[in-house]
């Protein structure tokens, strides 16, 4: 509040005391200065509301808060318009994706229809991958463009296991553009309670993006590779929460766990790999669950959350699970995930068949039947996790 | 081996000095702080009750408290008994606590000594109730610690500074002093006695003296002013003619330039008849009040005053300064601005918050104006003293100038226009009551 009177003041002090003169008059320039930019900023606010390009900013926010809500509504169930009885019904089958680099996705019902042999799944390129998601699920489709596009589990059809034999016959939802590859699916509906977009390269890039731009991630269908060298691929896309740790597990076998708090908003390498080395897993590590991983072989290879200490150096090499002398002899790892008690997994093997074992019996015999080699695995949430 | 040390405990800062029999030592005992040898007198408790002291404090209360959650929970505080000619009832009083509050920031603690009785009760830290003697243990106890870690030895006594006057009550001025006697005993210190502040500056001056001298001392530090007019130089022989004080110092300065400049800034003399608004807008000045202010209740006040467009923008502002914990930061712009002053004609008071937008040129002219009613209280004080000693200021050979406020200009033309330019002395402002209390620690 600059008044008359204030400057009157000031011109006083400047006749008391001339030596003030320079300092005031800086102090005021610097004044004009500031509030000049200020002013600036103002104006063109001022066009922005008067043009409608705030309103049309505002619209689009509310409209992706709505998405948000009804995000949080398929994860959690609508209290309020839910009536009671059917918001304690049993929770809905599981659904488990089988899907490759070409963007064709099969979908079972995996309550039902597993275990469950399929010839010819095997393909030219990239093993499938598995995912196991609710069927009120939102899924975040990543390509090695860059791009990304959200589209709902219900979308995609359910295959009749007695008739999906190949990767011919599933749902091809978003299908990629020319030269593009699908990198991985993200399950997208804990979007409104996540902090982080976490994305990991195949040579253990990392970069986490905040969440709160998912709106323009989603808006403009572009989230960015996050790789930096060009022999790289985006490998996988999770979300994750301050506090959360990361997992990282290589085909030679390198673990390493990282503090989400602590990852780079620009890509970064975060696990040191020799050149014949990539990533074949990447996932959060909850309390109280263990790494459970597998060999090409489907021998079983576990360590407890406690035993992957939370690495600070930028380029670790992380713990070996496999020793020198099986790695010479060609063991590597096939597929690895967070396992607790409860969870059932699910393995899909070279001749396309579908095993599925709960965690403690896998840990128990300590393989799993890989018939001619283990492709993929998922794990099916416990019970207790499934709303 | 016992050591005895010489501790300023000061209202805005304290030091610890240590009297080798030659010559003053001066503790670091704040090693982040820009001079070492000085600790601000600031105490910060957490929910845990771990006490911090000086530069630590303050950058603990920052890291604890910028951007923090904040959740209220009513808590019953006690009742009020309501008795009229024809009925009587019985009220619950409820508070709102912020169960999320880390830690509580204190300072001037010293002033707490002088208000203990209907003034200062003492103040509820989480679930313990401090009294003012029992701040003062705890802050001294730090700075002991401090001390003996510096010095790698146990410290079993100390001889403290006490102002001339607590308190122009005799009875409240005794009682400070037995308050901060057994605080000190509390803290650990073994053996405790105390000194005038100005003596002990005087003890200080007196080493550099080659000739006895008639000496006039103006300790004016943060909380009061003290007074003393003493012969020093002759060992056997040291006479105090008179000494006198007030209770005026370096932040009631803080509080002039708050209550004349700033509070149009928080919507003073913007807002009429709103009873609620206008309590929020008086507390601006209360630096322990502010932070208090932040409950719920006041919030919607705030917003509801704002949402009818009611000086939006002076309200906004004081919604930011109680909300975002911003009144630490506010007072120490105003006193750094005010030291400033010192060594130039203008400085600038600015809060860049994205709901505040303070900025004040405030001069040296402007700020010697709203001091005007405070500094002729003082020049009274200072011929009252002068008249008590019986001499006359040609009388008086050197004016010695210490403690933080001893620097405004205004005061040194004061003390030059009474005695004599030439005669004004500078001590070391914030070190030489320490270094003159270690002198009469080691030497009794």
């Amino acid at each position: 509040m600059i008044t008359p009177q204030k400057i009157k003041e000031w011109l006083k002090e400047v006749e008391q005391r001339p030596e003030s003169a320079t300092l005031v008059l800086k102090y005021v320039t610097d004044r004009l200065r500031e509030l000049d930019a200020r002013n600036e900023e103002l104006s063109a606010e001022n066009i922005a509301l008067q043009s409608g390009a705030r309103v049309e900013e505002y619209e689009s926010r509310l409209a992706h808060l709505e998405y948000q809500l009804d995000l949080l509504r398929r994860r959690f169930g609508d209290i309020a318009l839910v009536p009671k009885e059917s918001a304690q019904a049993p929770p809905a089958p599981l659904r488990l994706l089988a899907y490759n680099a070409r963007g064709r996705i099969l979908c079972f019902n995996a309550e039902e229809d597993l275990p469950y042999f399929i010839g010819g799944l095997k393909t030219a390129g990239e093993p499938p991958c598995l995912l196991a998601v609710f069927p009120n699920e939102e899924l975040l489709f990543l390509f090695n463009s860059g791009r990304v596009s959200a589209r709902p589990v219900e979308q995609i059809r359910l295959v009749d296991p007695g008739l999906a034999t190949t990767f011919e016959q599933g749902s091809l939802p978003d299908e990629p553009h020319g030269g593009e590859l699908l990198a991985c699916l993200a399950p997208l509906s804990d979007l409104p309670l996540a902090h982080f977009f976490l994305q990991i390269s195949r040579r253990g890039w990392v970069k986490k993006t905040l969440a709160t731009m998912a709106e323009t991630i989603l808006g403009k269908r572009f989230l960015g590779k996050g790789v930096v060298q060009k022999s790289d691929q985006p490998f996988a896309l999770t979300l994750g929460r301050k506090g959360d740790r990361l997992a990282l597990v290589s085909r030679e076998g390198h673990v390493v766990s990282l503090e989400v708090d602590n990852l780079s908003y620009s890509a970064e390498e975060r696990i040191r790999l020799p050149a014949t080395d990539h990533l074949i897993a990447a996932f959060l590590l909850g309390q109280g669950h263990d790494l459970l991983a597998l060999t090409e072989e489907g021998k079983v290879l576990l360590r407890t959350g406690t035993d992957l200490e939370p690495s600070t150096s930028p380029m670790a090499k992380g713990l070996t699970l496999i020793p020198p002398a099986r790695l010479e002899k060609g063991t590597r790892l096939a597929a690895a995930l967070a396992v607790d008690t409860a969870t059932r997994v699910v393995a899909l093997d070279a001749g396309g068949r579908f095993t599925v074992q709960t965690a403690a019996e896998v840990r128990g015999a300590g393989a799993l039947d890989a018939g001619p080699g283990l492709l993929a695995v998922a794990g099916l949430a416990g019970p207790e996790r499934v709303r | 081996m016992t050591i005895k040390v010489g501790l300023d405990f000061g209202t805005s800062n304290s030091g610890v000095a240590l009297w080798d029999g030659t010559r003053v030592r001066l503790l670091p005992v704040d090693r982040r702080g820009v001079q070492p040898e000085v600790v601000k007198t600031i105490l910060y408790i957490t929910r845990d009750y771990e006490a911090y002291i000086g530069q630590e404090a303050i950058e603990l209360y920052y890291r604890h408290n910028v951007d923090r959650q904040r959740h209220y929970v009513r808590q019953r505080a006690g009742e009020i008994e309501y008795t009229g000619a024809d009925m009587h009832y019985v009220r619950d009083v409820y508070v709102f606590v912020d169960e999320l509050q880390p830690g509580r920031l204190l300072q001037y603690l010293k002033t707490a000594l002088r208000k203990q009785g209907a003034r200062f009760q003492g103040t509820h830290i989480f679930e313990r109730h401090y009294a003012a003697g029992d701040l003062v243990q705890t802050y001294l106890s730090q700075l002991k610690q401090r001390a003996e870690q510096v010095l790698g030895e146990k410290i079993s006594g100390a001889t403290l500074g006490r102002p001339v006057k607590f308190s122009n009550d005799p009875a409240l001025d005794i009682q400070a002093e037995e308050t901060l006697r057994q605080a000190a005993l509390a803290a650990g210190f073994e053996q405790v006695d105390f000194e005038f502040e100005p003596v002990a500056a005087a003890l200080f001056y007196e080493q550099s003296l080659t000739k006895p001298e008639t000496v006039l001392v103006f300790d004016f530090g943060g909380g009061t002013l003290d007074i003393a007019i003493m012969r020093l130089g002759e060992q056997d022989r040291r006479v105090v003619y008179a000494s006198g004080g007030i209770d005026i110092a370096g932040s009631d300065f803080d509080r002039a330039i708050i209550e004349q400049r700033l509070m149009p800034f928080f919507g003073a003399g913007q807002v009429a008849h709103q009873p609620e608004l206008l309590d929020l807008i008086a507390a601006v000045p209360e630096w322990a009040v502010l932070p208090e202010m932040a409950t719920p209740i006041n919030r919607n006040v705030l917003e509801k005053a704002i949402r009818t467009g009611m000086v939006p923008v002076r309200l906004r502002a004081l919604q930011t300064l109680i909300y975002n914990d911003l009144a630490f930061s506010f007072y120490y712009r105003v006193e750094a601005a005010k030291i400033t002053l010192s060594s130039l004609g203008a400085a600038v008071i600015a809060l860049d918050d994205p709901g505040i937008d303070l900025w004040e040129l405030y001069t040296r002219n402007q700020f010697e104006a709203d001091i005007e009613s405070l500094r002729a209280k003082i020049e009274a004080v200072l011929l009252e003293t002068l008249a008590a000693s019986g001499l006359e200021p040609g009388q008086i050979e050197a004016v010695v100038k210490t403690g933080g406020s001893s620097n405004i200009p205004l005061f040194s033309e004061m003390l030059g226009r009474i005695f004599g330019p030439e005669k004004i002395k500078a001590s070391n402002a914030f070190s030489s009551v320490a270094a003159g209390l270690a002198i009469k620690a080691g030497n009794r």
